[in-house]
């Protein structure tokens, strides 16, 4: 690291531009404390009633637990689909393996809007449209491709001499795999478990075009709530989930750096 | 078994390679039906979606016909419409870009603890989603928020911050910064502080060391940032659609209105693959210039 | 698991334990080994020694299963190994980059092997605390391999190879992770605890001095190709190729033309292999060419030619002058005893060295 002293004028811009970075996330905590029935900033008065609000409103916590259920269901198959193909790609090479990679991870590249509306046409002749297995499906290609390359990475960068030694001490091949590898792989591991299960969670476009009256995800559930009128419900709403993020990125931070998983 | 092997002639290298291809085949199926069904024929069948016919009713029929791209090549909206898509898009990436800049550099040159606490900062924003983030700018620009509260306080008359492209546009760029910050900072590996303090010492003032020195090291980095949040604010929808208010016209809105409100899937399949092209453009564009910069 | 390779046979006698026939790797149409012959008696340790790129790493994750030969033989103490998967050769290999488990303790890290082989609860904990206490590092088994220092770590992976017990011992460059004063410490240790144990070990190495200090025998490896096989002093004493005689300690090399079995080199004959004729290489060590001022009397030395002292280098222990002799550079190495004169450059010379001493080796190609 660079062990300049910093500035004055770096640090007085840093602070203004952090300020304007978090704004919109610090200003919806006095929100969710209004006593006002519309939103306004500052509140005219004070009140806990909004966080309460939340668990009255229908639509809300079943979008809730939808999208909890979504993003575990999600973030299981990702794992479970992503960590034989990324031990393929990466371990036994076949050829092929680059571009392969490359059209695994294709869907990153393109907008979720245009993904959405392909998405949707193809779903809507299958039924699949507004349906638990429809929404599964089409988060599962925007999370597997951060899935294969986190796991790809962690896989590549694991000494394999560790394996060879394990093999040499009497490991059978899937030995060496449940009791070497994937241990050595568990800050991979839990990034990828992370990373799926905030982006199935925090999605939102995708889902607009694959939700409906039947079933609808806490993110769609806010928006168009938002779209409607903008009470401080959705304040006392964001508050609880900046916290759950914040919460996983601590977790992720603490055993496995966050850095490695999210910044490389 | 010992006897066996002694005389057994080596397996044929064939057949463990075919054993091997069979084992590749069963882990990488799974990702493949995914990749497939839910992204390479979407993708194709949207190409063909865009040359299908749509009757004055609204009825789509599977009819091919270039109807849908004349109209969007005629019609002046549509020219206006990609017209200011880019124009915006640039404007935010240029923003996102300068706001950006500082917060990088700074996180460059702290260690530690800080550094970790400030890249938590940054990144935090990025897992949270976009509704949460265009909320909070809500409450900042609309009529009773927080600075049109602050200028009535000081008795200044109030401004339109948003249903305009004023908010669409202040709303992305905080929306982009994250992916911006860590492209610069991805980029700032190549800063050296030695470098820097070589230009010290043969006389450079902090600003032309800035301008001589930091820039012209960090513009692959910020190349790459500024490809990145372009191709974002392109194709981002949410923001514009709840900051705009529907007043504010853009590619990637009028996508989703013409495939949910008014379901003309062909006219929505065409301006996707319009903002695909835009996308390659971007990209040849990257390339170039990160060929001039090396 | 039956077909587990446990207590090995003895070797008959005249036969090794391990042998290699005919044992061959390539890649494509590049043979990284090249039908190598060897056998290895019983409790030896045998070095394979080259330069990097030779093939002696590949030799050895051969015999490990690493690499599948693509042909000829592995068979150790009568079994023919060479389609036996890694994990049932019962062999001990010690990685250069020590290749410990990160997550798992020392004494997990040593008690991996006899898991695998199902030994019981009770004689796993008694073996493992038997063999750290073999390496020297008892106190340290709950210790994760990230605490222990470079060279704890390779003792802890010493350690985890020996306490299965394997029928061969593996050690790939083991030491040259280590600095200096560590690396002659465990030359030595490992060479005890070979012979105390009686282990047959190969021990892969691109260091002559650690090949020639520690090892019962030497194969020596270029391009793939076995050079020579011998004892250290074999290999020092006679050399049998102009590779080994470079490769294996200092020597002078120089170049001339012989005709039919007589090589000549400023003006001084020399014997070559009968009816040799075209360039050849003269070898002769350093520390064994007498110096003598010229027109002294030099009464020693089959061979004596005459040069004039191009550079002279005190190294405290030895004296080096770089002799120029019809034109090409004669190394000679002088003990130094304190009180003699140090030449300077410029002065002429007699230099003279014994038949005996002298290996000449054709290069036409």
């Amino acid at each position: 690291m660079d062990e300049r002293p910093v500035s004055l004028t770096l640090k007085l811009m840093a602070l203004t531009m952090f300020v304007f970075l978090l704004a919109p996330l610090i200003v919806v905590v006095p929100i969710s404390f209004s006593g006002d029935s519309y939103m306004m900033f500052p509140p005219s008065s004070w009140s806990l009633k909004w966080y309460p609000a939340i668990f009255a409103d229908g639509k809300m916590t079943s979008a809730f637990w939808t999208s909890l259920l979504l993003a575990f269901v999600v973030t299981t198959l990702s794992l479970l689909i992503g960590l034989p193909a990324a031990y393929a790609l990466v371990r036994l090479k076949p050829r092929g393996s680059e571009a392969m990679s490359a059209l695994f991870t294709a869907p990153l590249l393109l907008p979720t809007i245009v993904l959405g509306l392909a998405i949707l046409i193809v779903f809507s002749r299958y039924g699949l449209l507004a349906t638990f297995q429809g929404l599964v499906a089409a988060h599962l290609v925007v999370t597997l491709p951060y899935a294969i390359r986190v796991l790809a990475t962690a896989l590549a960068t694991l000494p394999i001499p560790i394996e060879e030694a394990a093999a040499t001490l009497g490991a059978s091949p899937f030995t060496v795999f449940r009791r070497i590898t994937l241990p050595m792989m568990k800050s991979g591991l839990i990034g990828t478990t992370a990373l799926c299960f905030l982006v199935s969670f925090d999605e939102v476009v995708l889902s607009l075009f694959m939700t409906g009256p039947r079933i609808s995800t806490l993110p769609v559930a806010m928006y168009h709530h938002v779209e409607q009128q903008a009470d401080p419900l959705v304040a006392s709403l964001s508050v609880l989930l900046v916290i759950l993020t914040l919460l996983v990125v601590l977790v992720v931070d603490r055993t496995s750096g966050l850095a490695k998983t999210f910044v490389k | 078994m010992s006897a066996a092997a002694a005389i057994a002639p080596p397996a044929p290298v064939s057949e463990a390679r075919r054993s091997g291809l069979a084992l590749v085949v069963l882990l990488i199926a799974p990702i493949a039906l995914i990749n497939a069904l839910g992204f390479l024929v979407p993708v194709l069948n949207l190409a063909r979606m865009s040359f299908y016919e749509v009757e004055p009713t609204g009825a789509m029929r599977e009819v091919y016909t270039l109807a849908t791209w004349l109209t969007v090549f005629k019609d002046t909206f549509y020219a206006e419409l990609i017209l200011n898509s880019i124009t915006v898009s640039l404007g935010i990436t240029l923003l996102t870009l300068v706001c950006s800049y500082p917060i990088a550099l700074y996180l460059h040159r702290s260690s530690g603890t800080w550094r970790t606490i400030l890249l938590v900062l940054v990144i935090s924003p990025l897992l949270t989603s976009a509704v949460v983030r265009t909320y909070g700018w809500i409450a900042i620009l609309s009529d009773s928020g927080l600075v049109n509260n602050a200028l009535s306080a000081i008795g200044i008359a109030p401004l339109r911050l948003m249903f305009n492209k004023t908010g669409v546009v202040i709303g992305l760029t905080e929306i982009l910064m994250p992916y911006m910050i860590l492209a610069l900072l991805a980029g700032f590996g190549r800063l050296d502080p030695r470098i820097e303090e070589a230009a010290s010492t043969l006389g450079a003032p902090p600003f032309t060391i800035f301008r001589r020195i930091i820039l012209p090291l960090t513009l692959p980095g910020i190349a790459l940032g500024c490809l990145l949040c372009f191709v974002l604010a392109v194709s981002s929808f949410i923001t514009p659609k709840l900051l705009g208010g529907g007043r504010v016209f853009l590619l990637a809105t009028e996508i989703y209105d013409q495939a949910i409100v008014t379901l003309n899937w062909p006219l929505a399949a065409t301006l996707s693959i319009l903002v695909l092209v835009i996308f390659g453009g971007a990209l040849v564009l990257y390339t170039r210039a990160l060929r001039a910069i090396m | 698991m039956t077909d587990r390779i446990t207590a090995p046979a003895a070797g008959q006698a005249g036969e090794g334990f391990l042998s290699l026939k005919g044992l061959t790797k390539s890649y494509g149409g590049f043979a990284a080994v090249d039908n190598l012959d060897l056998e290895v008696p019983k409790g030896e340790l045998v070095a394979f020694l080259g330069p990097s790129g030779c093939g002696k790493t590949t030799s050895l994750r051969m015999i490990a299963g690493l690499v599948p030969a693509t042909s000829g033989r592995i068979v150790v103490g009568g079994q023919d190994l060479t389609e036996v998967p890694t994990h049932r050769r019962d062999m001990g290999l010690v990685f250069q980059s020590y290749a410990l488990f990160p997550h798992m303790s020392v004494a997990r890290n040593v008690a991996f092997g006899l898991e695998m082989r199902k030994v019981g609860k009770d004689e796993i904990a008694q073996r493992v605390k038997e063999a750290i206490a073999l390496v020297h590092l008892s106190g340290k088994e709950e210790h994760r391999p990230s605490q222990l220092s470079g060279g704890q770590q390779q003792r802890v992976a010493l350690a985890r190879a020996l306490v299965v017990r394997p029928s061969i011992l593996l050690l790939d460059e083991p030491l040259s992770n280590l600095d200096a004063k560590l690396r002659d410490e465990m030359r030595n240790e490992i060479r005890d605890i070979q012979k105390r144990l009686g282990i047959t070990a190969i021990f892969v190495t691109h260091d002559q001095v650690e090949a020639l200090t520690m090892c019962d025998k030497v194969v020596v490896m270029n391009q793939g190709r076995l050079e020579q096989v011998g004892t250290p002093v074999d290999l020092y004493e006679t050399p049998k190729t102009a590779f080994v005689a470079g490769f294996v300690g200092r020597s002078n090399r120089l170049k001339a033309t012989a005709r039919d079995g007589v090589a000549e080199f400023a003006g001084e004959s020399f014997a070559a292999q009968a009816g040799l004729s075209g360039p050849v290489e003269i070898m002769v060590r350093p520390h064994r060419v007498v110096l003598s001022a010229a027109g002294a009397d030099a009464t020693a030395g089959d061979h004596r030619v005459s040069g004039i002292v191009a550079r002279t280098i005190f190294a405290g222990d030895i004296l080096q002058y770089d002799v120029d002799v019809a034109g090409q550079i004669v190394s000679v190495e002088l003990a130094t005893r304190g009180g003699e004169t140090v030449l300077q450059p410029g002065a002429a010379v007699t230099l003279s060295w014994r038949r005996q001493d002298v290996f000449v080796y054709g290069t036409a190609a």
